[in-house]
This record gives structure tokens, C-alpha cells and sequence, in this order.
């Protein structure tokens, strides 16, 4: 209901009174409700900004667009469902979905029905399958393995490295790129392990690691799991070094770990906040109480993605728009948006970041 | 050998607190026959509860450690027996006098409703609280690894001891203990007696709900984050812990939570920590399979 | 305490039983609505909601209020009833064929109505899913008694046997359903030969635990199941060797039957698919429950010992349960990796048990139409409360402990002796 009435303040004030056309209907979905309800709610308000913005400039091809939201809650039969559900009320993109189990399901049903997506799923799976509807404007987990695993080895010589992961689609995918990465230098992986997410206790780990005489642990999975550990660790009086992927990017993690935060890495794409090209956005985003972290200038880039293939193809058919995306080259908050002949994007791949104290920024700043 | 006693210290702090909770599941299903499936989500509310305590005090500028504590402790199991008490009065003894499933399920549809109303009233992000305990002893050094025993372990072990003791006496001397022993015996012949048998329910999940909430308030000073999930991965363990015990047995309660606790640490510390849960699981059926009431219940005696 | 005083009870008494309520309200309330924390960069604070706290307990105090009135109201016109109305003992096993017919023709004729729209389909197909679960679950929960927590195992079984054998050996759909089948029912088997000794709720949490089991190692044996990755690109099944594809020639469904090519015609014949399989296992399931076997499950769960004293050889109609309702649920998981095309282990959880579950008891314990009833609730109100947004599962919860107490019996039960007295079943068909 919020979502709604905001919207309909932002077209209020966007509205120059037009006649009443048929609106261009996209949508996001992801899990707006359940454990990662958090990425859920930075993808709406970056889409919501967006659709505001470009309403604002006249919309899209003389139209206005208006945003459906689908909850999947990460569960790959609801993922199935919202798809059905959204390809009934005739969307003609879709931004989404957020868990890479719940894209590889819905991406098959949106082939079918022919709608264009753009995601920020890190899967390889994803762009794998030979899906011409598919993009993805962010990176791959292969490759985020690659960067991480290369640094890993590169800047801790002579310290023993451990490599878990959190049995998630993600997190293994992860971890097993950043060992394969590691033991490229000729590093040998000290230990890899196994947990099971969502639980509370992990001094097993921490002792293990401990008595290993491990020093820096690459982990594939979540950031509230990457506190507990951390928190344990301090605990048992083990000085842990973390390297994490981009979910370390929530500031839920300073919250959880405190000061021990300041001990986690991560890589994740070049931040479009420094983006000089982005910076009245990012503003904007700020003025109204919005930090643009994580996904937030994503849904904004798939947005803006959408809005200019549209605008290049001079239609929004399935065809046109695929087409467009394929061989076009987009302006968004990200930088130049073009894709391969996967979908995967030419973007710049990962960089290197550390907390410290309660913000992040490129690692050594 | 002192990764061993590491473990066995770390098994023992986990253990001690399923075996809190498993006793609320093996009193409930002891009087009244039922699982109890929302007393993990019982359990979750208390740690929000003390999170919003903790913080509280904070605020207020309380900086003793013990006066915080203990204040804690009280405000969490006051406000966490209500939740007991109205768990069972609004979804459970409407339900008195049915099929066996029927509470099961409306127990299941409680724990959906109490992670929700969580989730929706407290948000979803992760909770933490600043370390409130720190610190603790150095047990021995082997070879460069230090055993820690952490003050917040130690907290936890001395206060279950306590509350089982306190509560083998209440449960073995007081009058509750006698009714509520005699509920457990035959429901109908203790109401003639001219006791409240509603009354007595009440207070059994009151008692259980107060276990969950000591063992919300230590699992928050000890891993210091709490969410609104943490409740259902602690309670199938509890529920694991009160069945291996044998269900409906005190003692049986807490010897079977403090073998997972130990079944858990020593797995993950030394085979694959990815297959922990079979191990519980499969050494639950394994006792179950020679000791078909669990290794402290009574054998079911068939009445014909 | 709710006093159930025969004569109407004053004014200032419902003030002072509505006032009890809003008492338990005050102090239940305070820690969740009216205090919470709020994260103030990095470190939390605790904010007051008092306002949404004193609505929240006016509102129960009103409720609780209303809600008397009108359960005294409908109790004293109960009692003004004639005391007892006798049904014709034919009358309510009638009404429910009757409405079980009607269904199924509803069911038929859904796709044509709705022939564009592929959201209502789609749901209707899960909706199917569920009731092929919950009927086969019923064997084991609702016939033979056994109280089976993790029911999402042979689930699981059937559908990742129908994506491995698909992917790896390229078997067809109609070729792996039965192997998928049977392999399901020698878990069942595998779960029944331990359990054999347990009653009541030790075999619940061993079905639990071998439900996690089965779950945990499917994440973990990463070279069979793919691990979390799950298994992507499974084919669909086709009808009757013909695709559903574009293309005009004669090899693909729409060019066979000269229609023009259209993504529903492959979900209207899965939603078809699933259909004729659930109404297959409701005639086998219908079947069986007049033969020896059937009955044998039935006497089981009324009297196990009375059972043994008749000769009767337990050990083989428990585990004839078990295999058949894990067969069933087997078919099921092999449908539902052929529509999803992709399936991983958190398809599998524990959740998902009890919610098969809950169909079976919330239908009423070994009702096949209650099942039919009980699967539209538990599907359509997520659905139809997406609506709600976030309060969705909060409703979710309150709905089945709701209907639970309205009707402990479940929707539809089968286990109610003929002669009923109205006054005290609630509302009688």
C-alpha cells in the first residue's frame, strides 16, 4: 500500500496532466519478504526512484511507466508463480529476480512468454543455458572468484588460508572459484569447509580453524553467518582475516560483527557511488534518506536500461528489445552497459573492498 | 587433545541450552500428549525480548554487568510466560478433547504466526547486542592452541545446573509437582480430585515458556545476534533432544540435549560439519531403534 | 477465565472479561509493539510505538467484546433449536459425492475458461500438486495412522530420480515415472524397516529427521544432484512425443494440430497432465480402501494391538502404508521437476512437510474430498494474499490455527459416526 501511494505521489508530481495512455508495465521481483527481505527492499527503492526519474523526463516512447512487484520470497516455486503472475498482467521487462534458485526457474517461464529480463543473479547457471531473453548487469560468480582468490594469494603470503562456504547455490559456486583461483597461484587451501547457514553456532568451525592455524578465511555466503563467525572467533581468541563476495556489501554486517567488521574484505563491482556520472543520483538517493548501497543503483541501472532500449528499438515487442539490448551500449548509473552474445555485461569486472568503521570502500583507501 | 576439550566445552554451552528448551517440549507433550511445535518460535521471542532489554539498559546507563543481567533474566521470562500462557489458551485449548493431530497442526500454524508478527513488529534485519560478557580463562596451551573457556560458557552451564536442580525439587516436592505429575498420569481421575487441571496446563507451559526464555536471554549474551529464524533451526534440535531423552522424561530432557550438543561439536570438529544433522538424525534413529521410548522414557506399556 | 454461563451475563462482566483480554494484550504487546530497536549506524536503539500499542489494545479489548456477543448470540439461538436433528445416514456421503463431482468438473473445464490466462492455470496445477500430495499422504497420516513428518522425502526421491535419469540418460518423462515411482517406494520401505517399533511421536521425528536426511544429502552429493546448484534444464514432458514448440510441421504439437504455437498449450496439458495422475491416484487410493489392505490400514489405526490379537501382520500393512504413500508422493516429485524444469534442495524443506501435512489434517483425516477443499485454502491464501504484501504469511498462520479450531476434525471428516447432534458438531452440511 505504501509502495503504491508512493508511487502515486511521484507520478503526481511527474504528471504534466497527459492524456491517459496505456503505461508501460515493468517489474521487479525478489524476496521482499523471508530471510533476505533486506536485498528485496534495496532493489524497490532503486526501481521506484528510477521509474520517478524517467517519468518525470516524459517517460518512455510518450508513455509513462508504472512498476509491478512480485515477493518470491528466494523460494524457486514462488519464483515460478510470481513469473506466471507477472506475465499475465503483460509486463514488458522484468528486473529480477534477486536469488540466482529463484532466476534459473522463472527465466525459463519468461523465455517462453518472450519478456526481456535484466538480473543481478552472480550464478554462471544464469547466462549458461543458451536463454536469449536474459541479461545480467552485474558480475559472475566465476569471475568474482577469480579477483578474490587471486588477492587471497597474492597478499597473504605465508599465512594459512581456509576456504568455507555456506552449501547455498551462491556461496558454493563462490568458494570453490576463489579455492580453483588460490591454488592457480600454487597456494595450497589450508582447509575447506562446510556450514549450514542460518544457524547460530559455529565454534566447531572457529576451533577448527583455530587449531589449523588458519589466518584468513575466504567464505562464500551471507554476511549475517560472516558475523557470527567473526564473533566467535574474537571470542575464542582467534585474530580472523575474512574475504567475502558481494553480499558482504550490507551494512548488516557492521551492525552484527561491530568492530570486527573491519577485519572482512570483499569483492564486489567498481561502487557506482563514485561514479562521477552517477553523483546528482546518488544525491538524490541521499536527500531522501536512501543510502544507494548494495542493489539499489542496480534496480536504478535496469531501469534506465530498459527506459534507452526502448527508446533505440522505438518499441518495447520482445523482439525489438532484445535486439536492442543485445547490440546497443546504455548509459546508467553503472558506466557503459553493453552485453556479450551470453548477456553476461562487459562491465569492468570486481575490485577489492574493506570496511572500516561502519563504511566500505576500495581496499588500502 | 585440546581441540578434544575445546569441543567438549563448546559442546556442553550448546547442549545445556537445547537441553533448556527440550524440557519445555517434554513437559507439554508429557501432560498434554502434543508437540509443541511453536515453542522454538517461544523461545526466539524471548531473545528479541532481552535484545530490546539489553539495549534498554544500555540506554538507561546501566553498566553492571550482574544487575543487568538479572534484570534481563526477569523482564524475559515475566514477559515470555505470557506468551506461553497465551499460546496455549488461544490455539491449543480449544483443542483439548480432539484428534491428536489437531493441535499439531495449529501448533504448526503458531510458530508461521509468531515468526511473522516478529518479522512485521521488530523488522527482519539481524539484531545484535554490544558483547556484554568478555573475556574468560585460558585453560591450557598444546602446541600453540589455547583452550578458552569464555565467562559466557561458563554462565550458561552454571545457571542450567541451577535450573535443573530448582526444578527437580519443584517438580518432586512442591504441590504444583504433585498435580502436575498427576495430570500427566490420568487427566480425568486428577480433575475429580478436585484439581484444576486447566490451571495446571497453564502453568506447565508457563514453566516451559520460562526455561526458553533463560535459554533466549543466555544464547543472546553468548552469540550476541539474534533473528527472527533462529527459532525453528533450535527447536527441531530441542524436540530432537527431548524424543532421544526419552519424551516426557525431566532428566531424559536435558541428558539428550547436552548428547546432541556433544554429537554436534565433535562432528564438525573433526569429520565433515556439512553432514552434522545426519549424524544427530541417524544416531537418533539408531536409539530409537533399540530403545524404542529413547534412553531414559518409560517403556509404553500396552493397555489392552 | 471465560465463564459459559447459561443466562447472559451482565454488562459490567463482559466489561471485565473483555478487560482480562486486554490485559494479556498490554503485556504481550509491550515487547513486540511497543518497544522495538531501530539500527542508528551500527549500534541499535530502542524506539517507542505507544500509539500503535494502545490501538492495538483497544482494539483486542473491542474485539474480545464483539466477538462474546456474538458467540452468545449464536449459542442461544443453537439452544433454541430442537436439540437434536437427525441425518439421514446416506444424506451427508451423498452431498459429498455430489460436491466432489463437481469439482472435478470445475476442474476440467478451468483451462477453457481461463485459456489466457496463464497465472490461473499455473496456480490451479499447484493447486493439483498439493491434492496428489496430500491424497497420498493420507495413506499413511489418514488411513493407516502413522504420523508421517517428512513426507518431503519421497517427494524429493521422485523428482530429482526423473531430472537425473532426463539429463544424464535421456529418458522420457512417461519411461522415468514409474521408475521414479518405485524407487520412492523402496524409500518408504527404508523408512518404514526401522520405525516398525515406534508409535505415535518418536516416528514423527524420525520421519522428520529422515527428511532432513534425505534434504542434506541431496545439497551435499554434488556429483548426483548437483549440490545447492540443484539441476537446471529438465526437459518437459511432450504429448505423446510431440513438442511444444514454434514451428509449423507436423513434428511439433501446434503443427500437428494446425494451431498456431502458443507457450499455454504446454502448461494447459501439464495442468491436464496432473489432473488425470491425481484423479488416478484418488481411484487407486479409493480402491484400495475397500480391499483387505485398505481396511487392514484402517483397523490399524483404530486398535494396532486389537489388530495383532487378530492374527493380522502389522509389520506388513505398516510397511505397504509407507510404499504406497511414498510411491505417490514419488509421482508427484516427478511432475513437479518436469514443470518447474529446475529443481534444488530448497524445494525440499521441512516447510514444505508440514504443509502437506496440514492439508491432510485440515481436510479431515482420510478425506479425499477434505484433501481437495484443504489444498485450495493452504495454496489460494498465499496467492490470494499477496495482496497483503507482508502481513501474507502472518494471515497465513492465524487462517490455520483458525480453521483448526472451528473444525478439529478438519474440513471434511470421514470419521464421524452417522447420527450427529447439530447443537454440538457446529454447523452441519
Amino acid at each position: 500500500m505504501r509502495k503504491k501511494l508512493l508511487l502515486a505521489g511521484f507520478s503526481l508530481l511527474a504528471c504534466a496532466a497527459s492524456a491517459v495512455h496505456a503505461d508501460h508495465l515493468v517489474a521487479i521481483a525478489g524476496p521482499m519478504t523471508g530471510q533476505y527481505a533486506s536485498a528485496g527492499d534495496q532493489i524497490r527503492k532503486g526501481a521506484e526512484m528510477a521509474i520517478a526519474d524517467i517519468n518525470a523526463k516524459g517517460g518512455v516512447l510518450g508513455q509513462k511507466i508504472k512498476l509491478e512487484v512480485g515477493d518470491d520470497a528466494c523460494d524457486p516455486k514462488q519464483a515460478v508463480s510470481v513469473a506466471n503472475a507477472m506475465i499475465n498482467k503483460k509486463i514488458v521487462f522484468m528486473h529480477g529476480h534477486w536469488c540466482s534458485s529463484s532466476t534459473i526457474p522463472a527465466s525459463d517461464v519468461y523465455n517462453e512468454s518472450q519478456i526481456v529480463m535484466a538480473t543481478v543473479s552472480t550464478n554462471p547457471q544464469v547466462t549458461e543455458r543458451g536463454l536469449k531473453n536474459i541479461f545480467r548487469i552485474n558480475g559472475r560468480d566465476d569471475q568474482q572468484g577469480q579477483v578474490a582468490g587471486a588477492y587471497l594469494a597474492d597478499h597473504f603470503k605465508g599465512k594459512k588460508i581456509a576456504v568455507v562456504d555456506d552449501k547455498s547455490a551462491y556461496g558454493k559456486g563462490l568458494a570453490d572459484e576463489i579455492a580453483k583461483a588460490i591454488e592457480a597461484k600454487k597456494v595450497k587451501v589450508a582447509l575447506r569447509e562446510s556450514i549450514t547457514a542460518g544457524e547460530k553456532d559455529y565454534s566447531g568451525l572457529v576451533s577448527k580453524l583455530k587449531s589449523a592455524g588458519v589466518e584468513v578465511m575466504a567464505y562464500g555466503g551471507y554476511h549475517t553467518e560472516v558475523a557470527l563467525i567473526l564473533r566467535q572467533a574474537q571470542q575464542a581468541g582467534l585474530k580472523l582475516t575474512v574475504m567475502g563476495g558481494d553480499t558482504m556489501t550490507n551494512s548488516e554486517l557492521v551492525t552484527a560483527a561491530g568492530a570486527n567488521a573491519d577485519n572482512v574484505l570483499f569483492t564486489f563491482v567498481p561502487d557506482p557511488r563514485k561514479n562521477p556520472g552517477s553523483a546528482d543520483i546518488v544525491k538524490r538517493f541521499r536527500d531522501a534518506k536512501i543510502e544507494p548501497e548494495g542493489y539499489v543503483m542496480y534496480a536504478y541501472a535496469a531501469m534506465q536500461l530498459f527506459a534507452q532500449a526502448a527508446e533505440q528499438a522505438k518499441s518495447t515487442k520482445y523482439a525489438d528489445l532484445e535486439k536492442a539490448m543485445r547490440g546497443g551500449a546504455f548509459d546508467t548509473v553503472l558506466g557503459k552497459l553493453s552485453f556479450d552474445a551470453k548477456g553476461d555485461n562487459k562491465l569492468p569486472g570486481f575490485v577489492v573492498y574493506q570496511w572500516k568503521g561502519g563504511k566500505y570502500d576500495y581496499v588500502g583507501k | 587433545m585440546a581441540l578434544a576439550l575445546q569441543q567438549l566445552i563448546n559442546g556442553l554451552t550448546l547442549g545445556a541450552v537445547y537441553g533448556l528448551i527440550a524440557i519445555g517440549y517434554t513437559m507439554v507433550y508429557g501432560i498434554i500428549g502434543m508437540i509443541n511445535f511453536a515453542h522454538g518460535d517461544i523461545y526466539m521471542v524471548s531473545a528479541f525480548i532481552s535484545v530490546t532489554a539489553f539495549t534498554l539498559l544500555a540506554a538507561l546507563g546501566v553498566s553492571s554487568v550482574p544487575l543487568a543481567l538479572v534484570t534481563v533474566l526477569l523482564v524475559s521470562v515475566l514477559f515470555t510466560s505470557v506468551y506461553g500462557w497465551a499460546v496455549e489458551r488461544t490455539a491449543y485449548r480449544p483443542l483439548r478433547g480432539s484428534t491428536r493431530l489437531a493441535p499439531l497442526i495449529s501448533a504448526i500454524g503458531m510458530s508461521i504466526f509468531l515468526q511473522n508478527m516478529v518479522q512485521l513488529t521488530q523488522g527482519a534485519r539481524v539484531k545484535p547486542i554490544p558483547p556484554v560478557l568478555v573475556g574468560g580463562f585460558d585453560l591450557l596451551t598444546v602446541d600453540g592452541f589455547t583452550v578458552h573457556l569464555a565467562y559466557s560458557q561458563l554462565l550458561i552451564v552454571v545457571v542450567t545446573v541451577f535450573l535443573m536442580a530448582a526444578f527437580t525439587y519443584l517438580l518432586s516436592q512442591t504441590s504444583f509437582g504433585r498435580q502436575q505429575r498427576a495430570c500427566e498420569q490420568d487427566r480425568l481421575m486428577t480433575s475429580l480430585l478436585g484439581i484444576n487441571v486447566d490451571r495446571t496446563i497453564s502453568l506447565t507451559f508457563m514453566l516451559g515458556a520460562m526455561l526458553a526464555a533463560v535459554a533466549g536471554v543466555l544464547v543472546t549474551v553468548y552469540y550476541g545476534v539474534v533473528d527472527f529464524y533462529i527459532g525453528f533451526v533450535v527447536g527441531i534440535k530441542a524436540f530432537t533432544a527431548a524424543v532421544l531423552g526419552g519424551i516426557g522424561s525431566f532428566p531424559g530432557a536435558m541428558l539428550g540435549g547436552v548428547l546432541i550438543g556433544l554429537i554436534e561439536a565433535f562432528w564438525s570438529a573433526y569429520l565433515a560439519p556439512e553432514y552434522k544433522d545426519v549424524a544427530t538424525f541417524a544416531i537418533l534413529i539408531l536409539v530409537l531403534m533399540f530403545r524404542p521410548s529413547g534412553l531414559l522414557g518409560r517403556p509404553e506399556v500396552e493397555k489392552v | 477465565m471465560v465463564v459459559l454461563a447459561h443466562q447472559a451475563p451482565s454488562v459490567a462482566q463482559r466489561c471485565k472479561d473483555a478487560g482480562a483480554v486486554a490485559a494479556i494484550a498490554l503485556l504481550l504487546g509491550i515487547p513486540m509493539l511497543g518497544l522495538t530497536t531501530v539500527d542508528q549506524g551500527g549500534s541499535l536503539l530502542v524506539a517507542t510505538r505507544w500509539p500503535t500499542l494502545a490501538i492495538f489494545v483497544a482494539l483486542c479489548f473491542a474485539g474480545r467484546l464483539l466477538a462474546r456477543y456474538a458467540i452468545d448470540a449464536l449459542q442461544a439461538r443453537a439452544r433454541r433449536r430442537p436439540a437434536a436433528t437427525l441425518l439421514r445416514p446416506g444424506a451427508r456421503h451423498q452431498l459429498s459425492l455430489w460436491l466432489g463431482w463437481g469439482c472435478f468438473g470445475v476442474a476440467l473445464a478451468l483451462p477453457f475458461v481461463f485459456s489466457d490466462n496463464r497465472y490461473i492455470v499455473d496456480t490451479a496445477t499447484t493447486v493439483l500438486i498439493y491434492v496428489m500430495l496430500g491424497w497420498g499422504l493420507n495413506v499413511v497420516v489418514g488411513l493407516a495412522g502413522l504420523l508421517d513428518l517428512g513426507y518431503v522425502a519421497f517427494y524429493a526421491v521422485g523428482a530429482y530420480a526423473y531430472a537425473v535419469l532426463s539429463t544424464q540418460f535421456g529418458w522420457g518423462f512417461w519411461q522415468a515415472l514409474p521408475v521414479a515411482g518405485g524407487l520412492a517406494a523402496s524409500f518408504g520401505l527404508l523408512l518404514g524397516w526401522p520405525t516398525l517399533r515406534l508409535r505415535g511421536d518418536y516416528l514423527a521425528i524420525v520421519t522428520l529427521g529422515f527428511g532432513e536426511i534425505v534434504r542434506i544429502i541431496l545439497v551435499n552429493w554434488t556429483a548426483l544432484s548437483g549440490g545447492p546448484n540443484g539441476i537446471a534444464s529438465i526437459p518437459r514432458p511432450s504429448f505423446f512425443g510431440l513438442p511444444f514448440k514454434p514451428g509449423d510441421d507436423s513434428a511439433t504439437f501446434a503443427g500437428f494440430f494446425g494451431l498456431d504455437f502458443s507457450p499455454l498449450h504446454r502448461l494447459i496439458f501439464l495442468y491436464y497432465l496432473i489432473l488425470a495422475l491425481a484423479m488416478l491416484t484418488n481411484l487407486f487410493v479409493s480402491r484400495l480402501r475397500r480391499l483387505p489392505i485398505g481396511r487392514a490400514w484402517e483397523a490399524m489405526r483404530e486398535d494396532e494391538i486389537a489388530c495383532k490379537a487378530m492374527g493380522m501382520n502389522v509389520t506388513n500393512v505398516k510397511l505397504s502404508a509407507f510404499a504406497i504413500g511414498a510411491m505417490l508422493g514419488g509421482l508427484a516429485g516427478v511432475f513437479f521437476a518436469a514443470r518447474q524444469g529446475f529443481i534444488s534442495p530448497e524445494s525440499f524443506t521441512f516447510n514444505e512437510s508440514a504443509i502437506i501435512l496440514a492439508i491432510v489434517v485440515l481436510g479431515g483425516m482420510g478425506s479425499q474430498l477434505g484433501v481437495v477443499l484443504a489444498s485450495l485454502v493452504l495454496v489460494l491464501l498465499p496467492e490470494l494474499g499477496r495482496d497483503f504484501a507482508e502481513y501474507r504469511m502472518l494471515l497465513f498462520g492465524t487462517a490455520m490455527i483458525l480453521i483448526m479450531i472451528w473444525r478439529p476434525g478438519g474440513i471434511l471428516s470421514q470419521r464421524q459416526p452417522t447420527l450427529r447432534h447439530r447443537a454440538e458438531a457446529g454447523a452441519a452440511p
